[in-house]
């Protein structure tokens, strides 16, 4: 193997070439997760744009292919080519490393792509399938979206409200999705090192079902060792059965999470010394509280106290003073408290992308920091088949 | 392949074969990250305290014995716990004590002959025991020294505590979940434990992967919290772009979309109880399929829902309609019928579901049977890729406490049979 110095590398992928042909947000993700790491990430688009350039949000509020915020996050770090049809596709996939597909079986037969024999045509490609099932199965082609996906995959019956008349509800931003582009990276990160010592690419087959049917934590070991199916509960673990309440509202109607375990003693000692000295503690600070079983028994005044204690302060305040304290607390914050986060600014976190016409706009930094590779440049998403004219096709 | 019945290290077959880890991760999101090491043939040795079990190991979730939460074990037995097995499969374990300086001259010997360090301690730990990774490139000059915490290694909250629904809760995550106008849902899982952990596990790749075209190693610093902003998606950049607030009534959107403008979109009730499908819409042709399977019923023909803006915008009252069609049908059946016509639509399914009546995920051997020689057979978790090439072997169950002290510090450091008698008899192993 070729020893190359780190120092004239600023990237160990700044060799690879990634072809993208991608129409959801978890091909797109995963595409991004190489090209912010230096890989040139070439996105295949038809000459409409591809269909996630049609989901908002709007920078500006302005609807158009350059314009959706949705496009953005996703590809940053591209480049964007227009080819009419997919009879360009094999020249670039000629000097690829990666290919990256999210069509399903009956897709990829209607566009008349083989996996399998792009593997045989080029042995040192890797071809990083990412679709909703997997490329075999009964299920294989069947449709599916964010909320379908974690339905069907198992996290969505862990997430809602402790009132069960109210369906299960989807987490946040685009969660199936992400889990597809986690394990895709992840499969990608495994054939790529397979590579290096075999010299040989291979056909990657990531399942979003499965992705997300492994990413239930606890839901499948309480499965598999005693047998019970766990319960959702609002905004706190699925449990086999009920605990206690985990999200304190404050006074600012923020809110704080933070869970009381009785039994652990230490933690209620902190508790009851952090909330006396600001006069709060009321009868928490008697001495038969001092005894567990008394609180397991009376759990119900502890809960009440604790409650009345965070409402008359503010979440912030909580937050800050409850960790000083050495508590495992956390303020619920929304996507805009995050840019002025005093932490986040210390390790500059928040990067500054340029968009003309707009100025900078703040991105989130990776979620890894190594001391070995220089930092890649963060560049805005493509425009519409901004690269069309600068790649061999 | 070996006999099931064999406990006995054996060189393994993978991707990562010859690379030997020392790892000191706990809990979790550290065993969750090192976990897809070991599947694909590194030699991940679990480094455990006697003194100081691993969560894992203490918290009652055994095989035929349903305990209510917080009933906890007092007297656990360390290798009976579910959760570890879980987590730790493929991997070899010993026990050092590392507050004794002979246990940690012993964590060097290790540390000296491995390529890989990995830690999830509060920031600090690694560090009252010398363990920087200045010392870790004296002991192994082409080490990779994977760090993960909640907060980072820098920054003035570093050492903030912290486990999944903390991270969840201060990057976002659970702010924008839930119904508007209410409390957050927020989540029901230790969500970005997982996450954390595959995107640790992402980085111990990629600094492994460049490695082998430099021979350089590197310090990796992995925030949870900061992966967790990445993950809050497109709605991250209309705050930042459009200074959009997302603290109105109007946000966040429970089931529903903004963005496009789905509908029906939602979670329905059907047979039996707390039993529900969630119904993707997305354009006309859906709507049509949907409308075909629900028999062409009066109300859908109401001018309310003659396009996707109008369904969109009278969600509520469609809303009513689909879910008054569901309840009191199979949700498998219902998801056939819709998906046979081209709907997007999959039954909510618990892990008992995904385990045993999910024909898709068996046909493609997802979960996996190990023997355990406390536990018995025991089901796992498997990687949700299929490669044509790469090798997953699944070797062994999560090692007992301390099961292979002998076998790493005798065969593979070389420890004397006397130093070894020693090692135990003064607790350092």
């Amino acid at each position: 193997m070729e020893t190359q110095s780190a120092s004239t590398l600023p990237s160990p992928f700044a060799g690879l070439k990634v072809i993208e042909l991608a129409d959801d947000a978890g091909g797109e993700y995963a595409g991004r997760l190489l090209a912010e790491m230096g890989a040139e990430v070439i996105k295949i688009e038809p000459p409409q744009g591809a269909p996630t350039r049609a989901l908002g949000p709007w920078a500006g509020g302005v609807i158009g292919p350059d314009n959706s915020l949705n496009f953005w996050f996703y590809n940053s770090n591209k480049k964007s080519v227009v080819l009419d049809g997919l009879e360009g596709l094999a020249p670039l996939l000629a000097d690829a490393d990666i290919f990256i597909s999210t069509l399903q079986p009956k897709a990829l037969k209607a566009a008349g792509l083989d996996l399998d024999r792009l593997c045989r045509t080029y042995p040192k490609l890797i071809v990083l399938s990412v679709t909703a099932f997997g490329l075999t199965g009964p299920w294989a082609d069947y449709k599916s979206s964010d909320l379908v996906a974690l339905a069907a995959g198992g996290p969505l019956n862990s997430c809602g409200y402790d009132d069960h008349a109210i369906p299960p509800i989807r987490p946040g931003g685009n969660q199936g999705y992400h889990t597809a582009a986690s394990f895709a990276h992840i499969g990608a990160m495994l054939a790529l090192i397979e590579r290096q010592k075999t010299g040989l690419g291979q056909l990657v087959d990531v399942s979003m079902h499965e992705g997300l049917a492994v990413n239930v934590e606890l839901a499948n070991p309480y499965w598999f060792y005693p047998k019970v199916n766990v319960q959702r509960q609002t905004c706190r673990h699925a449990q086999p059965s009920p605990t206690q309440p985990a999200l304190f509202r404050c006074a600012d109607d923020r809110y704080v999470y933070y869970t009381l375990i009785l039994s652990e003693q230490r933690s209620w000692e902190m508790l009851v010394k952090w909330m006396d000295s600001k006069g709060l503690a009321a009868q928490l600070v008697e001495p038969e509280f001092a005894d567990i079983k008394y609180r397991q028994d009376n759990f119900y005044q502890v809960q009440e106290v604790v409650e009345c204690f965070f409402l008359v302060h503010e979440a912030e305040q909580m937050y800050r003073e409850g960790q000083e304290a050495g508590l495992p607390i956390g303020i619920l914050n929304a996507p805009e408290d995050l840019f002025a986060d005093p932490h986040l600014q210390a390790r500059g976190f928040f990067i500054d992308v340029d968009h003309e016409g707009i100025g900078p706009v703040k991105y989130p930094g990776a979620a890894y920091r190594f001391s070995s590779m220089a930092e890649v440049p963060r560049t805005r998403a493509p425009r519409l088949g901004e690269h069309s004219g600068e790649v061999d096709g | 392949m070996q006999p099931a019945s064999s406990r006995t290290p054996v060189a393994r077959r993978g991707p990562l074969t010859g690379v030997r880890v020392a790892d000191f991760c706990w809990m979790g999101v550290g065993a969750c990250a090192t976990r897809l090491l070991a599947d694909f043939g590194a030699e991940v040795i679990r480094i455990e305290d006697r003194n100081r079990l691993d969560m894992p190991r203490r918290l009652p979730i055994y095989k035929n014995e349903v305990r209510t939460y917080g009933e906890e074990d007092a007297n656990p037995d360390p290798n009976k716990g579910g959760l570890f097995n879980n987590y730790n499969r493929n991997k070899l374990g010993v026990t050092i004590n590392m507050r004794t300086a002979r246990g940690r001259e012993l964590a060097d010997r290790l540390i000296a002959s491995s390529s890989v360090v990995t830690e999830n301690f509060a920031p600090g730990v690694m560090e009252r025991w010398g363990l920087t990774y200045d010392r870790l490139k004296q002991l192994s000059p082409q080490v990779i020294y994977a760090r993960m915490s909640g907060f980072g290694h820098s920054g003035p909250n570093a050492d903030y505590r912290s486990y999944g629904p903390v991270v969840q809760a201060v990057s976002g995550m659970s702010h924008i979940s839930g119904l508007p106008g209410q409390e957050p849902s927020g989540w029901g899982l230790s969500y970005m434990d997982n996450e954390a952990a595959f995107f640790n596990a992402a980085a111990l790749l990629m600094a492994i992967y460049q490695r082998n075209v430099t021979g350089e190693g590197s310090e990796i610093d992995v925030s949870a919290v900061e992966a967790g902003i990445n993950l809050l998606g497109p709605i991250l950049l209309d705050v930042a772009v459009n200074g959009r607030s997302t603290r109105g009534p109007d946000f966040p959107t429970g089931n529903r979309l903004e963005y496009p403008d789905a509908a029906p979109h939602g979670v329905y009730p059907t047979l039996g109880e707390d039993r529900w499908i969630a119904i993707a819409v997305f354009n006309d042709a859906e709507w049509r399929a949907l409308i075909s399977v629900a028999g062409d019923p009066e109300w859908a023909a109401d001018p309310g829902f003659a396009d996707q803006q109008a369904r969109f915008e009278n969600q509520d009252a469609l809303d009513a309609h689909i879910a008054a069609w569901t309840r009191g049908q199979d949700r498998y059946a219902l998801m056939h019928r819709l998906q046979a016509a081209g709907v997007a639509a999959g039954a909510v399914q618990s892990a008992e579901d995904t385990n045993d009546h999910d024909p898709q995920i068996a046909g493609r051997g997802l979960f996996f049977e190990l023997d355990h020689p406390v536990i018995g057979e025991a089901r796992f978790e498997g990687t949700p890729i299929q490669f044509s090439r790469t090798v997953q072997e699944n070797w062994r169950s999560a090692p007992l406490l301390g099961e292979d002290n002998a076998h790493v510090f005798k065969s593979l450091l070389g420890v004397g049979a006397a130093e070894y008698e020693a090692l135990v008899a003064e607790g350092v192993i």
